[in-house]
């Protein structure tokens, strides 16, 4: 039951409303194992809501949405045990230390206890959680609870990592760290599903971009094919506010 | 990169939420002890002072009724059965708003669902935050109401049967509201007007029949109006309410029934465990389309329209400065911008129209039999009672609400003790506009003598004035910024010191103009109040406004100092 052959990441025709209001339209997208795609879109687009789709907080209201060949749900233990979900804000016990969140973590996924020092030891050296681990995580800064979150995701080793604007808050040093970090993860056979409002690390990073607007993927592809889909030879924020542009129109 | 993670979560997850919850519990406790000794141990002080006085407050009563047998036989199952099935109105809606919140909305739910969670374990977590959270305060009061009905007879195990039955109790409404909560979200109308003519429609209907069932009792003699007040209130006897199953055993413990007290204690426990396990089987089970369905109403669909807030404190605070004006209009706003806010407001205020329409209309003369006089003070205590409630509930948590936004209101060129003075002004408007309303109804259908009137309505005043400055100034003093959950907010410790303090202070004053009522019980009914009367009561709305201004002084020197 590991999935390999499936892609990491399969939304197919899925469609997701509000209401009267439309947030995603008829989506269908493929992402597999070794990529890092990042996730554009004005806001408003539908992003979150595909991620939410996709880590099976949200019902899509058509399609179907599999993660590693899984169908993804709320009780869906096969996938979620492939799956992490950094969200945009980022959620902490405020009255545990962040070590005791990230034993909590690591418990919640059965991994034993050698395992789980190592690992942590590990992440805990890349991402500098040394100097504030013992702390109640109510006196971190946004950087410091992303950090932790963070690492409590990666904990169990996913196959695919689903991050919601990642780097919001995050120090240059510490950016630097999780940019190699996702490219190291997708080098190593895993996948990244990044959404974000950066556009130059999505550009710097990233091996294929999908770009949502008003619930509709309107481009998706290397940064090679946008850039001949937007008839432009510039940076990705150029292509973006074309694309987005010219939609609104 | 492994392909498959090597992972073996556990297939239950309850106990692990449940021990990191108290690990929470234990660290707040070390940091609470640590940071400020002095703070919590004037709080378990005062909370102890309070809880010892209820007691001693009930075993009175219940030492009254035993010395009048006759009357406790008939008087204490009805009781019994009246405050349980009031118990369980009030915990089922309280449950349900804390149950909605917990998984609908807040970010904790949602989390663990991405982890190896099942919505079966965190249904089952947030069932048992809610029970606790809800009903811990009702528990603390409860234990001593129960506490002095055991003190009354002679043996030790009623104290233990007593409780029993209080705990084997609470998780019948807090099964009900689970399942509200769910359904609320699940199929409540998601535009707002259709939402609110669903609430209005069904209050009004229910207001118009119990309304004109209670007119049709008219003039009658107190008698026949307490016969058919009774027979129409007989459906809370039924023997299918949890009430009744409380009731009636402890009416049997007290009897020496052991047997009969036993089976229905077994009764109320087998109760409860099945519609716990209804009730969060069925939750969990649909889950995901309530979840989704929420989501759609925080998504921004269910608005109020601003310009009817706007209108509305135009209209009420015209006369105030402007700053306090803006700061009113921005409370207002929020409030009906919060369905699980005012749903509350309606359902209290529905009680209290039911309870106004409900009461005898005593146009005729008693002469010297005192319930010319006795009847309106219990109606000034009840009256009390729902607006302490309202504002522990409301007006409690109005300065912790400010705690996004005191970065940006301490730049403002003014004290933030002014922001307190905003709110008072605002909570005391509506709380004394709804108070002074009923009581002025109440007397006009009593038929008070006018001096009398004018007396309960200036104690009224008073009280509302008491009540809304021990809930600002406490609500400052004990403020929770990181939480957004009005609900959870008025349910911490400081609401519950807060609920224990107006509690404390209302049986002190309605003492006082209990002492001025039961002097004069025996003048003719034409008779306004005697002198000393007026001076009690007038000591009682001194002493009122005193104690408010004192918490008033407590909770803004406490928000000048904070550092946002």
């Amino acid at each position: 039951m590991n999935g390999n052959g499936h892609p990491a990441i399969d939304l197919h025709g899925v469609s997701k409303s509000f209401g009267k209001h439309v947030a995603v339209r008829d989506l269908t997208l493929r992402v597999n194992r070794g990529e890092l795609f990042a996730f554009l879109g004005p806001n408003g687009a539908g992003k979150t809501t595909t991620i939410r789709m996709i880590v099976g907080l949200l019902r899509p209201d058509a399609g179907t949405v599999t993660v590693c060949g899984h169908a993804i749900g709320l009780n869906g233990t096969h996938a979620k045990a492939q799956l992490a979900y950094v969200p945009d804000q980022p959620f902490l016990y405020d009255k545990l230390t962040g070590r005791e969140f990230l034993y909590f973590v690591a418990e919640m996924y059965g991994i034993s206890t050698e395992r789980r020092d190592r690992i942590l030891a590990e992440l805990s050296r890349r991402l500098q959680l040394g100097g504030f681990l013992n702390q109640l995580t109510e006196s971190y800064s946004h950087g410091m609870k992303q950090r932790v979150v963070l690492a409590a995701a990666l904990l169990h080793q996913p196959t695919v990592l689903v991050v919601d604007e990642p780097m919001v808050g995050l120090d240059p040093r510490t950016i630097r760290e999780v940019k190699d970090l996702f490219i190291e993860h997708a080098k190593n056979g895993g996948t990244v599903f990044m959404s974000t409002h950066t556009l130059d690390i999505a550009e710097a990073v990233s091996t294929r971009i999908g770009i949502i607007h008003q619930g509709e993927l309107i481009a998706m592809g290397t940064l090679d094919d946008l850039r001949t889909q937007a008839s432009r030879q510039h940076s990705l924020e150029e292509i973006f506010l074309q694309l987005t542009e010219t939609n609104d129109d | 990169m492994t392909d498959v993670p090597l992972i073996s979560p556990p297939r239950v997850l309850l106990g692990l939420l449940l021990r990191i919850r108290a690990k929470a519990f234990m660290n707040s406790f070390r940091q609470a002890i640590d940071q400020g000794p002095l703070r919590l141990t004037a709080t378990v002080v005062l909370v102890a002072i309070v809880w010892f006085g209820l007691y001693g407050l009930f075993w009175l009563v219940f030492d009254q009724f035993k010395r009048t047998p006759l009357e406790a036989t008939v008087a204490m199952p009805l009781v019994f059965n009246f405050f349980f099935v009031a118990i369980l109105v009030m915990l089922t809606f309280s449950n349900a708003i804390i149950a909605y919140g917990a998984l609908y909305t807040r970010k904790e739910a949602p989390y663990l669902l991405t982890l190896p969670a099942t919505t079966l374990d965190v249904v089952s977590l947030k069932y048992l935050e809610s029970l606790g959270l809800a009903s811990w305060s009702l528990i603390l009061l409860g234990i001593p109401l129960m506490l002095a009905i055991a003190d009354q007879t002679e043996d030790t195990v009623f104290y233990f049967l007593f409780i029993a039955f209080f705990l084997a109790f609470i998780p019948i409404p807090g099964g009900l509201g689970l399942l509200l909560a769910w359904l609320a979200a699940r199929y409540f109308p998601r535009r707002w007007t259709k939402g609110a003519t669903w609430i209005g429609g069904v209050t009004v209907a229910v207001f118009v029949v119990w309304g004109l069932r209670g007119l049709q009792l008219g003039e009658s003699a107190t008698e026949t109006w307490l016969r058919s007040f009774l027979e129409r209130m007989s459906f809370v006897e039924s023997a299918f309410l949890p009430n009744y199953w409380v009731a009636t055993g402890i009416d049997h413990a007290l009897q020496q029934k052991f047997g009969v007290a036993a089976l229905y204690l077994g009764v109320t426990i087998a109760n409860a465990l099945f519609l716990s396990w209804l009730a969060v089987t069925v939750v969990s089970a649909g889950h995901a389309r309530a979840y989704d369905r929420a989501c759609s109403f925080n998504d921004g669909v269910y608005r109020v329209p601003s310009s009817s807030a706007g209108g509305l404190v135009g209209g009420l605070f015209f006369w105030l400065p402007h700053a306090l004006r803006l700061m009113a209009a921005k409370d207002l706003r929020s409030f009906l911008r919060d369905p699980t806010q005012w749903s509350q407001l309606v359902i209290l205020f529905g009680l209290l129209a039911l309870y106004l329409t409900n009461m005898p209309t005593l146009r005729l003369h008693f002469g010297g039999t005192g319930w010319f006089l006795i009847i309106p003070f219990l109606n000034l205590c009840a009256v009390s009672l729902i607006l302490a409630t309202f504002t522990c509930r409301f007006v409690y948590p109005l300065p912790s609400m400010e705690g996004h936004t005191l970065w940006l209101i301490s730049l403002l060129p003014t004290p933030l003790s002014r922001l307190l003075i905003a709110k008072f002004v605002f909570a005391m408007i509506v709380t004394s506009g709804v108070g002074l309303s009923a009581m002025l109804l109440a007397s006009w259908m009593l038929d008070l003598e006018p001096l009398w009137a004018v007396t309960h309505l200036v104690v009224t005043a008073a009280i509302c004035f008491v009540l809304c400055a021990l809930a600002i100034g406490l609500g400052a003093r004990f403020p929770i910024f990181k939480e957004p959950n009005a609900a959870r907010i008025a349910n911490g410790i400081g609401g519950t010191v807060n609920l224990l303090i107006s509690v404390a202070v209302l049986a002190a004053l309605l003492s006082i103009v209990g002492v001025a009522t039961w002097h004069s019980r025996n003048a003719p009914s034409t008779y306004g109040p005697s002198y000393s009367a007026l001076l009690l009561c007038g000591c009682a709305a001194i002493l009122a406004i005193l104690i408010g201004l004192a918490a008033l002084r407590i909770g803004a020197r406490h928000f000048d100092h904070i550092q946002p």
